[in-house]
């Protein structure tokens, strides 16, 4: 697991403590040879993947998001450089974190564009679901979840951060620099989302 | 209620809150079913993040999915190979030798031509801009450039030419700059 400094190395730079990217070796590969990329697409497809899913809620829009992503990854990555400002904190810009700022990008940008076009929520999936996919059912039935639709609720960055501090387990360092906040302000996201949730599922009778 | 506490507390809250969470997801990897917490954390928040950990899904693409885009990123990658290999896109080198070139320690400031023209530049000759050399297709046309230049000082220093279209222009030149004509 990433972002928790587990693997990391840590070297001193001007008098802090900065944990190495541990993608490093691999994103300095990819970027002397663009055909490299595949060992950072392999490692991350998944993730970005299920990032846009839980955004948009829909199998089809996340592959065109997670498409989008790493085609712009892969264009953009002779301009990606581990640098955090004074103010973030290190583990804030790896590789992991900046692809997934992109794929935040592109979620908001797929959203612009589903607001043209009807969309298919998450309890829609869950109905859709053919008996004889068992994949898809066993989506159908997280989808129908009470906590699932609790999240679904939930606004923006709430939901944002709640998806991948549960679903990506980033630490909260991490999901400031993806939701360009600070880490206050992640926690305390994180703090009033859970107790909407807690709420919510209080008032439907389905806490446990 | 949460949102009518003073910002301070809900920080104290967030973060405690955040410790249990960190707790709790490393648990996970234990396979441990809970983690020790705070006893001021409220348990509402407790149970709603153990079912927040329990039941939101991680869903992974279609092989067939994951595969075609692999497909299309390698494609992207190769077209980005030969855009760079034609000189499409560049970085910006040292011209060797330029690290002990007179001016600073920057070698993209350094002007590659400088030990090149030696002594044979006039001392009170204006120093050439300096210039970055972008490695690639530009040097193809960097050195045509240098070629065709070669060549027309070469053509100057040179006598009468014998090709009449030669000699026309070189005696429409000489009219222009007002030298006596010698038409032989």
């Amino acid at each position: 697991m990433f972002g928790r400094g587990k693997g990391s190395e840590a070297t001193g730079t001007a008098g802090r403590v900065v944990p190495l990217d541990p993608d490093r070796s691999l994103v300095r590969a990819a970027q002397a040879d663009p055909a490299r990329f595949d060992a950072l697409y392999r490692k991350y497809v998944a993730q970005v993947y299920n990032v846009a899913y839980h955004e948009l809620g829909d199998h089809h829009e996340a592959e065109d998001v997670t498409e989008r992503t790493f085609l712009h990854a892969l264009g953009a990555l002779a301009r990606f450089r581990e640098e955090a400002p004074d103010d973030v904190a290190p583990e804030a810009s790896t590789f992991r974190v900046w692809l997934l700022r992109i794929a935040r990008n592109a979620v908001a940008n797929q959203r612009r564009t589903l607001r043209r076009r009807p969309v298919t929520t998450l309890d829609a999936v869950g109905e859709t679901a053919a008996p004889d996919d068992p994949e898809r059912s066993v989506l159908a039935r997280a989808d129908a979840s009470a906590a699932w639709a609790a999240v679904a609720r939930l606004p923006g960055d709430r939901r944002r951060a709640v998806v991948l501090r549960f679903v990506e387990e980033m630490s909260t360092a991490e999901i400031a620099g993806v939701l360009g906040r600070s880490e206050g302000a992640v926690r305390v996201l994180l703090h009033r989302a859970l107790r909407t949730v807690a709420r919510d599922l209080g008032e439907r009778g389905e806490t446990r | 209620m949460t949102a009518a506490a003073p910002l301070e507390s809900v920080e104290i809250e967030a973060l405690v809150t955040d410790r249990y969470l960190d707790a709790l997801l490393a648990a996970a990897e234990r396979r441990a079913p809970d983690a020790p917490t705070d006893p001021s954390l409220d348990p509402a928040l407790r149970r709603a993040a153990l079912r927040l950990r329990d039941e939101l899904v991680r869903v992974h693409p279609s092989f067939r999915f994951e595969e075609r885009l692999a497909r299309r990123l390698a494609e992207a990658a190769a077209g980005m190979r030969l855009a760079v290999a034609a000189g499409g896109e560049g970085a910006i080198l040292p011209f060797p030798g330029a690290a002990t070139a007179p001016h600073g320690d920057d070698p993209t400031k350094a002007d590659p031509f400088d030990d090149a023209l030696g002594d044979a530049r006039p001392s009170t000759a204006r120093p050439l801009p300096r210039r970055p050399l972008l490695v690639g297709g530009a040097v193809t046309s960097a050195a045509l450039s240098l070629a065709g230049a070669a060549f027309v000082a070469w053509r100057l220093t040179r006598g009468a030419p014998t090709d009449p279209m030669a000699r026309a222009v070189r005696l429409a030149r000489l009219a222009r700059d007002g030298s006596p004509v010698d038409l032989h």
